[in-house]
């Protein structure tokens, strides 16, 4: 596991207060993990946190899933 | 002006006519008429003390129904005038000691009278804000949103409070009349009783229960409507006031345009302009403009609301059951509440915000504007500064409110300011920033959660809420830049640069305020709190004139605040940015403007999704949901808020394109 996916996935499990062992890559953040409006919003908000990075909103909302925000952050970062 | 009528002194023949209709006087020469006064438009009716009656000679206007002749059947007056064409018929008890204006209508009422000491709700002083006491408005008929914020809430200035209520006092004994009065052309139908009760021109009574010692304002192009078993107490109603179906008003004040019904009781409270009040309840409350409760259940108590809606179930407490109900509540302008969302006051609740939950806690948010407020499960108060800069509700508030303003455009009472962004809100902005900005730089990075002002913030939302005011500040100082330089007939650097020059008369502050509706900078307000304190401003009208100039100097205002602050947030000189910089700036705000747009139709967006269609297609297949949907709905692409959003967007671009050509051509 990269450093990228493991600290995004201890970011979804601290914001959306999940069990770490339901964030596998596929795991759509709304529809699996029960993330409502404002926690998708504090998930973005978390990773830039995490990360120091900026994320343009559209985009990083438009991202369903975990295994999408490590990819998008990767990214963002490189 | 209405032509003075010239009365006589009835005829031996008139009286031996009304004698012969059922017709007697405590003194026949006491009753004296117009010429052309006809006695057959007078029956079975009894006349006390001086009588003055204006002719009949036609019929009165009814809104429905038949038309009937004027004159008067089966009543009881007493010290009365009657203009011309009045219809008096069926009145249970009797008129006494009013003045009846030309065309007016009286139908099936029970009493009607004035006494001497009347006032007609002026002077009547109410407890706003706070129930125990302490921020008294005193009403008035003259009475607008901005003198009663002044009276009720700077209570720390006691000499402009003493000289504000010498202003009402000289008002009331100059101008208020001693004797009932009904205005030109208004109809009074089935009403029970009416006592020491003004009424203007073209108002409406219909069915009501009782009316006492009030004023109801009311013109013919802004005509008011009280209805329906109400009953009013001490109160006065501004024109084009709706108030009926049992409405239970006492000590209340209900501005032009307002609504209030659907046995909606309020007392100690003032509603001004544009207010709509249905099935609830309110107690001492200062309701500036557009302030909005609908529902069943809900309370709004001791609080200060403008621009604000109440969700069913809206409550909160102004009493812990220590000293009293002494606490009060400020929600600024924009705010509202969610479905059974509570509050234990005192709180202060930011502009444009939205508080969801039950909070068992005080907080104070006022810094924090467009901000997310929502109760945790034990009460707590959780705060996402900024979330609904972008959000579809806040766009749509600012364009729904000039369009629902209800006020006679002759003449408008409460000075509003519609503004969403302006220097009131971006003023806020900058000093959350600031706060945020602390917040993140001296509190331990490992902690997830922050108190503030007895909220709570998540550490990421700080991170969040500086990026939402961030893009707001920008794109709000570069429309306005933008839009003063395009508006330039001939676009050329020079004119551009002296279009920026801020107006002599200008006055900047960095702190804006808003009072109850009118924005102003700070010192706008000062300069008007020392002139009343120190007698400068000699009646009620010169206080309006002030307000007025007030009002009339926002542009100007604005600019003053948005050239001093471009500087500040973007490091450069406004009256030496060269071609390129203006270049630049349309293409900024272009694209700050398109970012902002396109998030508020991402968010109109989500009222389109799989979760929005639940329930629908009932009883029919999977694919009748969408079908069902759209048939009630519509599609998200041709929603007309959508369209207008996206033709907003697209002239923009062209304003943006047009602007760069003409620059870059001169």
């Amino acid at each position: 596991m990269s450093d990228v996916e493991s600290k995004v996935k201890q970011i979804v499990a601290q914001t959306l207060k999940v069990d770490p062992s339901r964030i596998n890559d596929d795991a759509r953040f709304v529809e699996d993990l029960g993330a409502e409006s404002i926690q998708s919003i504090e998930l973005v908000a978390a990773f830039e946190e995490g990360f120091d990075i900026d994320m343009d909103e559209d985009a990083a909302l438009a991202v369903k899933t975990v295994g999408g925000a490590i990819k998008f952050i990767e990214q963002a970062i490189a | 002006m209405p032509e003075k009528i010239v009365y006589r002194k009835l005829s031996p023949e008139d009286i031996r006519l009304l004698q012969d209709q059922g017709c007697s006087a405590l003194d026949w020469d006491c009753v004296q008429v117009e010429e052309g006064f006809r006695p057959i438009r007078v029956r079975n009716t009894h006349f006390a003390g001086t009588i003055k009656l204006g002719r009949h000679t036609g019929v009165s206007p009814a809104d429905s129904g038949p038309e009937k002749i004027s004159g008067i059947f089966n009543a009881y007056l007493t010290d009365c005038t009657l203009g011309r064409d009045v219809r008096i018929a069926n009145v249970g008890v009797h008129i006494a000691n009013y003045d009846i204006a030309d065309n007016v209508v009286i139908e099936d009422v029970g009493i009607m009278e004035s006494t001497p000491a009347a006032t007609f709700g002026n002077g009547v002083e109410i407890e706003v804000l706070n129930e125990a006491g302490g921020r008294e408005v005193i009403l008035f008929d003259e009475l607008s949103a901005q003198f009663a914020y002044l009276l009720c809430l700077h209570r720390y200035r006691p000499e402009l409070i003493e000289q504000l209520k010498i202003l009402i006092k000289n008002y009331i004994s100059e101008s208020v009349q001693k004797r009932g009065h009904i205005g030109a052309a208004s109809q009074i139908r089935s009403t029970r009783e009416i006592i020491n009760v003004r009424i203007g021109e073209n108002a409406r009574i219909q069915g009501a229960s009782s009316l006492s010692n009030g004023t109801i304002l009311s013109s013919p192009d802004a005509p008011s409507l009280i209805a329906s078993g109400v009953i009013a107490r001490d109160f006065i109603f501004a024109e084009n006031v709706s108030v009926t179906d049992g409405a239970l008003l006492q000590k209340v004040y209900v501005g032009q345009g307002s609504r209030i019904g659907k046995q909606f009781s309020a007392e100690n409270s003032l509603f001004f302009a544009n207010c709509e009040a249905f099935h609830g309840e309110a107690c001492s409350i200062f309701a500036g403009p557009y302030t909005v409760t609908h529902h069943k259940s809900s309370l709004l108590i001791a609080g200060l609301f403008s621009f604000y809606n109440a969700g069913s179930g809206t409550n909160q407490s102004n009493h812990m059951y220590k000293l009293g109900p002494v606490h009060e509540g400020r929600l600024d302008r924009g705010s509202k509440t969610g479905s059974f969302s509570y509050m234990m006051w005192p709180c202060h609740v930011g502009p444009f915000s939205v508080v969801l939950g039950k909070h068992k806690t005080n907080f104070d948010a006022s810094l924090f504007p467009f901000s997310h407020l929502e109760a945790s499960q034990n009460g707590r108060c959780y705060m996402v500064p900024g979330l609904y800069l972008n959000t579809v509700g806040t766009v749509r508030d600012e364009a729904k409110w000039p369009t629902r303003d209800k006020r006679p455009a002759a003449h408008q009472r409460d000075y509003i300011s519609f503004h969403t962004l302006s220097p009131y809100t971006m003023g806020k902005i900058i000093a959350a920033s600031a706060a945020l900005n602390q917040l993140r730089d001296t509190t331990d990075p490992d902690r997830l959660e922050i108190a503030l002002s007895g909220a709570l913030i998540k550490r990421p939302f700080i991170r969040a809420g500086l990026k939402f005011y961030r893009s707001a500040l920008q794109m709000y100082i570069l429309e306005k830049i933008f839009d003063r330089a395009r508006k330039n007939e001939q676009v050329s650097l020079e004119n551009i640069r002296r279009s920026f020059s801020v107006n002599n008369n200008a006055v900047y502050s960095e702190q804006w305020v808003d009072i109850a509706g009118l924005l102003m900078p700070i010192d706008r307000l000062r300069d008007l709190q020392d002139d009343i304190a120190q007698g400068r401003l000699a009646d009620i009208h010169a206080f309006n004139h002030r307000l007025q100039q007030i009002h009339d100097a926002y542009l100007d205002d604005e600019w003053a605040w948005v050239a001093h602050n471009y500087e500040q947030v973007f490091n450069a000189d406004l009256m030496n940015l060269t071609k390129d910089d203006l270049v630049q700036i349309a293409r900024d705000y272009l694209k700050a403007r398109q970012k902002h747009l396109n998030q508020v139709i991402a968010d109109a967006q989500k009222e389109f999704d799989q979760q929005s269609r639940l329930g629908f297609g009932l009883d029919g297949s999977p694919g009748d949901i969408l079908n069902d949907f759209e048939q009630v709905r519509g599609s998200f692409e041709k929603n007309q808020f959508v369209v207008q959003v996206k033709k907003i967007l697209y002239d923009l671009e062209k304003q943006v394109e047009i602007f760069i050509n003409k620059l870059n051509s001169c």
